[in-house]
């Protein structure tokens, strides 16, 4: 009797453990004949195109490894992996799985290509996890894909388990498949540490108005986020062609304006910019008026392209030289602040790992140089991409396969300080997850960015979304109320603060408006200089739209900015910003009108700099002072006014005299110069002008001024 | 400042009736003694309260002795006492002038401006004071309190010491010192000073909320509990000690408890303003951003210049995804004296 409970209780486990995948076998299936015998035909059929598309999965896998020494890191490595023979699988495949649901190498075989193709697909899981229950030792590598999928799904432990499991078996592994295995479980590990204390984060979908069914990804904003430019694969695609490899549109780039706050409905590039084939967002300069574009027409690897906003349309996109282009894949494009260097991503061969991150400073004559590699405190021997460097000069911005990433591609942020970037820093959970987050932008606040997800809930395909960092968690704040002083007949409330905290924001201030003529109000195209004043160079030269006159101009905190505006025929206008190393973001909006060299128009020349309580010109005047060179030199016919003001300090009789002595020190200036004195009147108002109020800081600072006006022409 | 609007007034008083002490006078009255009747008759209408009578009776006392000082420098006490602060300080100046070596008139004359925030011309008052009498016990306290008011605590410090120097059982002194310590963060020292000032008088309930709160800040949330439980044993009624208990529960992460003290509270106050804003405080902690909400608008409604209320509000506001609300909410806390929300304005609000 005992044996006979033993024999069964055996029986029924192994039967359990080992028998419950169901063959397309006749026992299985009695009375069903003709079905089993279809679902065997449709079985066979999927069979061939998966094992062809396996072969050359594998065959690429291998390829890889070769080329690479390390096994593909992201999924969507595999992508163009047996794609077609695995898509063509798909539709016997499921016919076969319709009919027998628990064959263990079926649902195997559906795992796998569903994980090839599209694993955020919830049936991926269902798949390799009923595979494992029905036999799991059906397919030797079956925990690995299983482990994987975890991963990929953010159930840490089951993944590592599962990984641990697969690393353990007796399963022939080379060493990159071992070394990959060690770091997927390294993933895990890292995973779990960021999703424990999860970053504080609004996470929004940017609408319909930007989002469709189609793949949206790759989004570039302006600094003040009033424009965004990204890649969709839409159907209404330039030349409305599909791609051989996936199936998918040839990629186009859209653009949107913010109007009153909103995203305004996006509309394709014009053919300038978009053709038939692959032309994707690869970045946006600063001030919004150079455009980068990846183009992939399949002769090379693909390469980037600039193209400039003149007036509503960009320019034709022109092919940019050899030092950034090459034979292999470019993509990727960030432009400092000033515009003078170029942070691209390249996959060429002198690279650390696959793809590199990548800089080139522009020469004497304007064009880039030769491209150096950032350095091995960035770039991996994985991939990097996506760079985006911040307007503020020193906060790069990235996605690597490598560092402490969660798995694929995460984004990840380092600071230059003392001209060596900082170890990079993983940007936490939920912005980073188990799967490629790539295609990262920032507001020039630093307190908002734009990244492309797939997560559930979009309008299909990838979506691209906004993230609102709300900053370490704010403790509330409590009434308490004592009575301190004893005199004191009521308590006195005594606010409780919790212990403060800090938030980050870029040390970053943007000055945007408009430039127009004085007169007509007409916008204008202008330069516009921005100079560093205490080095006395000029550090990048913007245009205003030729149409709309509107510009922006960022400018890192630590320096002393004059801002010169300037068009031919017209009077310059100058600011000036003095940004403390610590001063915090803020925006300027700073509309200039400019006068025509007539006579009577005055401007104030706000980046001439005298000692305190002197008429000794400060060295920082020495850009002002040239242009005022250049505009005598331009218009040799005028004869201007040098006018000093001051305010209301002092005596009337005094800054009469000071004011006097600093006007006639900038036509002595001039003089030196080889202008004819002539030309040349020198005038002090001491504080008989004010233009603002005498009462405050600010008001003074205003009445304190040098201008010029001029008086014939 | 505006606790100079709310003086304790006895106070004044009790200087008044120290220094100026009443006459004995004899049944065959001279113009002298008459004088002296009357001023006599005009502190006792001081003690009651009766300051217009205490007027007409320091009238008829300078009547029949215009040069009687003391008369004139209680009349300006009577005239301080019903605001009529120009003919207090012309009482007093005259009083100085016949006699300028009384320090308690220079005192006098620094409460006068006391009662009118000339805090400038309180301090020389009290200097002159000083100066005929260093160690004047309470003149070297007011200075104390003159400091501290301008937040100069070591100052402060110094004169309440030299006040405490003068009159050891001077047990405003301690608690006021104490509290300039707390104001330096130095939570050892006014512990120290709040246990004096209760060895000396222990039927001051506010000081033993005082100890409370500065155990509270020094976070030994046990002896705070432990002490504003025996400021409430004195005194049931007494709910700034109920609600600061609840504070202790709240920063020692025992929100159940905080919850009844602050709930306890709104039961015997249902407009407590500062109740209202702690519930919400406790509801930011628990994450229920909708009652967090609900909670601060309850405590705005009731103190419409409650910034912390407009501050957690905010909080509670850019959870719930109510961004021109949350901005609105922490500007207005910032302009009643919120700080800390600047810096979240400058993060989220540039829009």
């Amino acid at each position: 009797m005992k044996n006979l409970f033993f024999t069964l209780t055996f029986s029924f486990f192994y039967a359990f453990l080992f028998s419950q995948s169901v063959e397309f076998e006749k026992d299985n299936f009695p009375g069903r004949k003709d079905e089993l015998k279809a679902a065997r035909k449709q079985l066979e059929i999927g069979i061939e195109f998966y094992s062809n598309g396996r072969q050359e999965f594998d065959e690429f896998k291998k390829t890889f490894i070769s080329e690479h020494r390390y096994c593909p890191v992201s999924h969507y490595d595999y992508q163009k992996a047996g794609h077609q023979n695995f898509r063509s699988a798909i539709s016997p495949l499921g016919e076969a799985q319709k009919f027998n649901p628990n064959n263990a190498r079926l649902n195997y075989m559906l795992g796998f290509i569903s994980f090839i193709t599209d694993p955020s697909m919830p049936q991926t899981l269902t798949y390799f996890e009923t595979a494992h229950k029905l036999n799991n030792q059906v397919e030797p590598d079956l925990l690995f894909w299983l482990g994987w999928t975890y991963h990929l799904n953010s159930k840490w432990d089951d993944a590592i388990k599962n990984y641990q499991l697969y690393l353990n078996s007796g399963n022939k592994k080379n060493p990159a498949e071992t070394e990959d295995i060690k770091k997927k479980i390294e993933e895990c590990n890292n995973g779990k540490k960021f999703s424990a204390t999860p970053e504080r984060v609004f996470v929004d979908n940017l609408g319909a108005n930007i989002n469709s069914s189609y793949p949206e990804y790759g989004p570039s904003i302006s600094t003040d986020e009033e424009m965004i430019i990204f890649t969709a694969r839409r159907d209404n695609s330039t030349g409305g062609k599909r791609e051989e490899n996936d199936g998918g549109f040839y990629e186009d780039l859209f653009v949107s304006n913010k109007q009153a706050g909103k995203w305004q409905p996006a509309k394709l590039l014009s053919k300038n910019v978009n053709t038939e084939f692959h032309d994707a967002a690869a970045g946006l300069s600063p001030d919004g008026s150079k455009l980068y574009v990846y183009r992939h027409s399949g002769r090379d690897g693909g390469d980037l392209y600039e193209t400039v906003l003149f007036g509503a349309d960009w320019e034709p996109p022109v092919h940019m030289n050899k030092n950034i282009n090459t034979k292999y894949h470019e993509s990727s494009v960030s432009l400092s602040f000033d515009g003078k260097r170029l942070y691209f991503v390249s996959d060429k061969e002198s690279g650390l790992g696959d793809r590199d991150i990548y800089y080139s400073d522009m020469d004497v004559k304007g064009e880039w140089g030769p491209a150096k590699s950032i350095g091995t405190i960035i770039n991996t021997k994985f991939s990097e991409e996506a760079v985006f460097m911040h307007p503020d000069g020193v906060t790069l911005y990235f996605s690597s396969k490598g560092h402490n990433s969660m798995g694929g591609y995460d984004i990840f942020k380092s600071t230059l300080v003392n001209g060596l970037w900082t170890t990079p820093v993983n940007l936490g959970y939920p912005i980073n997850g188990p799967d490629d987050d790539v295609f990262f932008v920032i507001s020039g606040s630093g307190n908002r960015a734009y990244f492309a997800s797939s997560k559930t809930g979009g309008y299909g395909e990838k979506d691209l979304y906004k993230i609102t960092f709300l900053g370490p968690e704010k403790m509330p704040l409590l009434n308490t109320q004592d009575q301190l002083m004893s005199m004191i007949a009521n308590p006195v409330s005594n606010l409780k603060t919790e212990n403060a905290v800090t938030i980050a924001s870029a040390k970053l201030t943007i000055l945007k408006g408009v430039v127009t003529d004085a007169k007509t109000s007409a916008p204008l195209e202008s330069s516009i200089d921005l100079i560093d004043n205490d080095l006395n160079i000029v550090l990048a030269t913007f245009k205003s739209n030729s149409t709309t006159g509107k510009y922006l101009v960022t400018l890192p905190s630590g320096k002393n900015y004059g801002i010169a505006v300037k068009r031919e025929g017209y009077l310059f206008h100058s600011e000036n910003f003095n940004l403390p190393d610590d001063m915090a973001y803020q925006e300027f909006t700073k509309n200039v009108a400019l006068k025509k060299v007539e006579v009577g128009n005055t401007i104030v020349l706000k980046n001439i700099f005298f000692d305190f309580d002197k008429y000794t010109l400060r060295p920082q005047s020495g850009n002002e002072l040239e242009r005022l060179s250049k505009l005598l030199n331009d218009n040799p016919t005028i004869k201007i006014e040098i006018g000093s003001h001051t305010d209301n300090r002092g005596s009337d009789e005094y800054n009469l005299k000071l004011s006097g002595n600093r006007s006639k020190t900038v036509v002595d200036y001039l003089i030196s110069k080889g202008f004819s004195a002539s030309r040349l009147v020198a005038k002090g108002y001491g504080e008989s002008k004010p233009i603002d109020s005498n009462d405050t800081e600010d008001g003074r600072q205003n009445n304190r001024r040098t201008e010029f006006k001029i008086l014939e022409k | 400042m505006k606790f100079y609007n709310i003086i304790i007034i006895l106070f004044l008083f009790s200087i008044k009736i120290k220094s100026q002490d009443t006459i004995k006078v004899n049944a065959n009255l001279s113009p002298a003694q008459l004088a002296e009747q009357d001023y006599n008759n005009g502190i006792e209408a001081l003690k009651r309260n009766d300051f217009e009578s205490a007027v007409n009776m320091f009238n008829n006392s300078l009547a029949s002795n215009p040069s009687f000082d003391k008369a004139l420098a209680n009349r300006a006490v009577a005239y301080t006492q019903l605001k009529n602060y120009n003919l207090a300080l012309l009482d007093i100046n005259r009083a100085i002038t016949l006699n300028t070596y009384n320090p308690e008139f220079y005192f006098n004359k620094s409460l006068i401006f006391f009662s009118q925030q000339l805090l400038d011309s309180q301090s020389v008052a009290l200097e002159n004071c000083l100066k005929i009498n260093p160690a004047h016990p309470e003149a070297c306290y007011y200075k104390g309190m003159l400091h501290y008011e301008f937040k100069e605590f070591d100052k402060a410090i110094e004169y309440y010491t030299k006040a405490i120097n003068s009159k050891p059982n001077y047990v405003y002194a301690y608690n006021d010192r104490g509290s300039a310590k707390r104001e330096k963060s130095d939570y050892t020292g006014a512990i120290a000073d709040y246990e004096k000032a209760l060895t000396i008088d222990n039927s001051l309930f506010f000081i033993l909320n005082n100890l409370g709160s500065a155990y509270r800040l020094n976070k030994n949330y046990s002896k705070a509990i432990e002490t504003y439980s025996k400021a409430l044993q004195k005194k049931p009624s007494y709910l700034i000690a109920l609600s600061n208990r609840g504070a202790a529960h709240f920063e020692n992460n025992n929100l159940k408890a905080a919850q009844e003290d602050f709930e306890a509270v709104l039961k015997q106050d249902p407009k407590n303003a500062y109740a209202y804003n702690n519930l919400a405080s406790i509801a930011i902690k628990n994450k229920d951003y909708k009652k967090a909400k609900e909670m601060a608008s309850r405590s705005i409604e009731f103190d419409p210049k409650n910034g912390p209320a407009f501050y957690n509000r905010g909080i509670a506001r850019q959870m719930l995804r109510e961004e021109e609300g949350c901005c609105s909410d922490w500007k207005k806390a910032l302009d009643l004296g919120v700080n800390d929300a600047k810096m979240f304005i400058n993060a989220t609000c540039l829009d």
